[in-house]
């Protein structure tokens, strides 16, 4: 399917024959053969673990020469063999901006990471005022010029990984999962930002994504990558998705939104009102005299599923903490079945809740995933712990790892096996804190699958995302946090119809409540 | 300001005096430095008093202690003079109260320059300056300006692993054995996620074309002016005056040798 160029622009980046692998390991990246040419955008895809961004760490140059791995082929930009680039050169040619916003600076304000590139570059002092200002601007980040970058929200700091690429004057830029963890708000901000860099610099942009549905308006050709590293197809988004379906389907690559127009969304899930199982009274917090929430009132019953949605620092793990009793509240009062939550002792407590954190590895404390899996119910005393171990394993595809440290696993498995060693003993209430941020699909899609499941046995699920989707599909009810205090307390259609609260709260709408207007966004 | 004053200077600079008071072992010249460097202090550091206090006060307890271990505990070489009480069963004498004075008195010096340094000195400065002026690789500085921003992520980390544990009900840790178990618990997940962001970090570093060399432009051009060399005088001079005066009358005492 290897199609001609789109366009007969100029080329930027060819890949010829190109392989890599670890040292003593398998190919990630597999006899690739591609070009990139200026001013396009291209979109990578591929499962999880299909070597896409060694691809860009491959592209601007610090592979091989970073670790120990070995290439086959060759990689030129403009017909320049990328080996022969003096060291730091490539970098400023090709840049990338990284998934984790948390670790991609060394300084600790904004104004000084960006001096840092133009020192590397070793551009006069004189001139480092102007770009730098100029850079903020075409940002949009001016007024955080001396902010400290720790301070800054996910988006923002994303935004200044972006700046500082922009400063080498990048004929290609790369985006190796860039918006993965970031709130869906910040995330289609930032592609529109992309949008704006690309019409005025002309540079080409490389998108690397598992969930490109904010990109699908940029995006001009697709590559995907299968498992094995090789290149499976070149083709224009429309041929990939529409008669190349069938091949993403069997990759387990995630099909964008726009061209999923048979999606059956089984929506709202059955009301389920059981009795009162946790009621709040007058609650509120607070940190170093900063009020995080305020008078919350609020009643879960049994067999619930409730989203807990808001903005970042609006008091929703907050809120969760405090319901698992991780913190304890300033003043008013939690009760759990009646009983107030400070009176449960905690091993009963533990037993019959569970909570799982948005990191899988931090819940591991054992080394190997049936002991894991087992430690509960030794806890508890409980008989045939062999028989019910080797279930929970089963039921979550685990079992061929029993033995494996909890840590070798890969990502998806982590999370399957984070929600299996809640269920020792089948929990009253599970609590999840953002469990699919930063998930590919398919973890996400397994992970409400096995919810759905529990739900259905009469486990209450209350869930604090960010995710509009999820909880368009899948919640009853949803809980808006706006400043520290409950915004909106009802259905998630009710919630839709409220434009003015979902953009005060920064909220996106899902993708079918959005399709009817020009660009889905709350506006 | 202090704060203004080239930092490698500024450390050189106190440094001095910390290592040469180390060798007086009388009690005039370690109060009368401390004094002027309290006054220097106040009058030209621009650290609010209240925050300085703060600091301070608690290390004059632990000055206290020294004083006190000193004074029971003193070497044969210093402990002469008069005996002058005993508790328990140690003799206190005459020598050893001057020893655990001075010893007090030096302990507050340092602690007094060591604060002068700390609470006017911006962190990043300090390690652009090492680099710009003591030719520090570059490597080393930004490795360790990286490494600041771990620290607040690193503790934030620390205090969710707590919380997840205790959700999968550990209990608190009783005796050793059960205390070294729960540290290899958090520190594997701990250390894997430290390992992974710093692999991170350096990937963007060098995706920002830091190369390690010392071919760079500086942004923050650090350098060392007659201001600087001023502040070096003043603290320096202040010092070898306070030893010379102490020598004139007779008090100077270099390792218990009286040499006034």
């Amino acid at each position: 399917m290897n199609a001609k160029p789109l366009n007969s622009k100029q080329l930027l980046m060819e890949v010829s024959d190109f392989s890599f692998a670890f040292e003593e390991e398998s190919p990630i990246l597999n006899q690739l053969n591609f070009s990139l040419f200026s001013g396009e955008c291209c979109l990578v895809a591929g499962a999880s673990g299909s070597g896409k961004s060694t691809l860009a760490l491959c592209l601007n140059g610090l592979y091989p020469d970073t670790v120990e791995g070995e290439t086959k082929g060759n990689i030129s930009c403009r017909s320049q063999n990328i080996a022969d680039f003096p060291q730091g050169k490539l970098s400023q040619s090709v840049g990338v901006v990284f998934q984790d916003p948390e670790s991609q600076f060394c300084m600790m304000k904004v104004e000084d990471e960006l001096a840092f590139v133009l020192e590397n570059q070793q551009a006069p002092r004189e001139r480092m005022q102007e770009a730098i200002h100029s850079v903020l601007k075409e940002t949009g980040m001016l007024d955080q010029k001396h902010a400290l970058i720790h301070e800054l929200s996910g988006g923002q700091k994303q935004k200044i990984a972006l700046a500082s690429v922009l400063l080498m004057e990048p004929d290609l830029l790369i985006l190796d999962e860039a918006t993965a963890n970031l709130d869906p708000m910040s995330s289609f901000e930032f592609t529109r930002l992309i949008q704006q860099v690309r019409q005025k610099r002309n540079c080409a942009v490389l998108v690397i994504e598992h969930q490109p549905d904010d990109w699908m308006d940029i995006v001009e050709r697709v590559l995907v990558i299968g498992k094995e590293g090789t290149l499976l197809a070149d083709d224009s988004p429309d041929n990939i998705y529409g008669a190349g379906r069938p091949l993403l389907i069997k990759e387990g690559i995630h099909i964008p939104l726009s061209y999923q127009e048979d999606r059956n969304v089984h929506k709202n899930p059955p009301q389920m009102h059981g009795e009162k199982l946790i009621t709040l009274q007058n609650v509120s917090f607070s940190r170093k005299n900063k009020s995080i929430l305020q008078n919350i009132n609020v009643t879960f019953h049994r067999g619930e599923f409730i989203a807990i949605v808001g903005e970042n620092g609006a008091g929703k793990s907050t809120l969760l903490q405090l319901l698992a009793r991780l913190l304890t509240p300033e003043s008013g009062n939690v009760k759990l079945d009646g009983i107030p939550l400070q009176d449960w002792t905690e091993r009963e407590l533990r037993r019959i809740s569970g909570y799982v954190f948005q990191n899988p590895e931090h819940q591991f404390i054992t080394d190997t995933l049936y002991d894991e899996v087992a430690f509960g119910m030794k806890l508890n005393g409980e008989k045939e712990i062999d028989a019910k171990v080797q279930e929970l394993l089963t039921a979550f595809q685990l079992e061929q790892f029993a033995d494996a440290n909890p840590f070798a696993i890969s990502g998806g498995q982590k999370r399957r096996l984070s929600v299996a060693t809640m269920l020792d003993d089948t929990p009253d209430i599970l609590f999840f804190d953002e469990p699919t941020f930063g998930q590919d699909a398919k973890t996400t899609k397994e992970l409400m699958r096995l919810i759905t499941e529990l739900r259905e046995q009469g486990t209450t699920i209350i869930f604090v995302t960010h995710d509009m989707e999820l909880v368009d599909e899948y919640c009853e009810r949803v809980l808006l946090l706006l400043e520290g205090k409950t915004a909106f307390d009802g259905s998630p259609e009710e919630l839709w119809s409220r434009k003015s609260l979902l953009q005060k709260a920064r909220l996106r709408l899902p993708y079918s409540m959005r399709k009817e207007r020009a660009y889905g966004i709350v506006n | 300001m202090v704060s203004s004053i080239n930092p490698s200077l500024k450390g050189i600079t106190v440094l001095i005096p910390g290592v040469l008071l180390s060798f007086s072992f009388d009690i005039y010249t370690p109060l009368v430095f401390l004094i002027f460097m309290m006054l220097f202090t106040f009058l030209f550091s621009g650290i609010p008093l209240k925050k300085w206090l703060l600091f301070f006060t608690p290390f004059i307890i632990v000055a206290l202690g020294f004083a006190w271990m000193t004074m029971l505990y003193t070497s044969e070489s210093f402990a002469g003079g008069e005996h002058l009480f005993s508790i328990w069963r140690f003799d206190v004498t005459t020598g050893a109260v001057m020893t655990g004075i001075s010893l007090a008195l030096r302990s507050l010096c340092f602690i007094t320059l060591s604060l002068l340094f700390i609470l006017t000195t911006d962190s990043t400065k300090f390690m652009l300056s090492l680099m710009q002026q003591l030719k520090m690789p570059p490597k080393l500085t930004y490795g360790i300006l990286a490494g600041y921003r771990f620290l607040p992520a690193f503790r934030h980390e620390f205090h969710i692993l707590k919380q997840a544990h205790r959700i999968r009900g550990v209990g608190r840790a009783r005796g050793i054995k059960d205390r070294l178990e729960q540290m290899r618990r958090y520190a594997i997940p701990l250390m894997a996620n430290a390992i992974r962001k710093a692999e991170r970090v350096a990937n963007a570093m060098e995706s920002k074309g830091f190369t390690g060399s010392h071919n760079r432009t500086h942004y923050h051009y650090m350098k060392i002016n007659k201001k600087d060399w001023m502040f070096f005088s003043v603290i320096n001079g202040a010092l070898v005056l306070t030893f010379v005066s102490s020598y004139f009358l007779g008090y100077l005492n270099i390792f218990g040798i009286r040499v006034g």
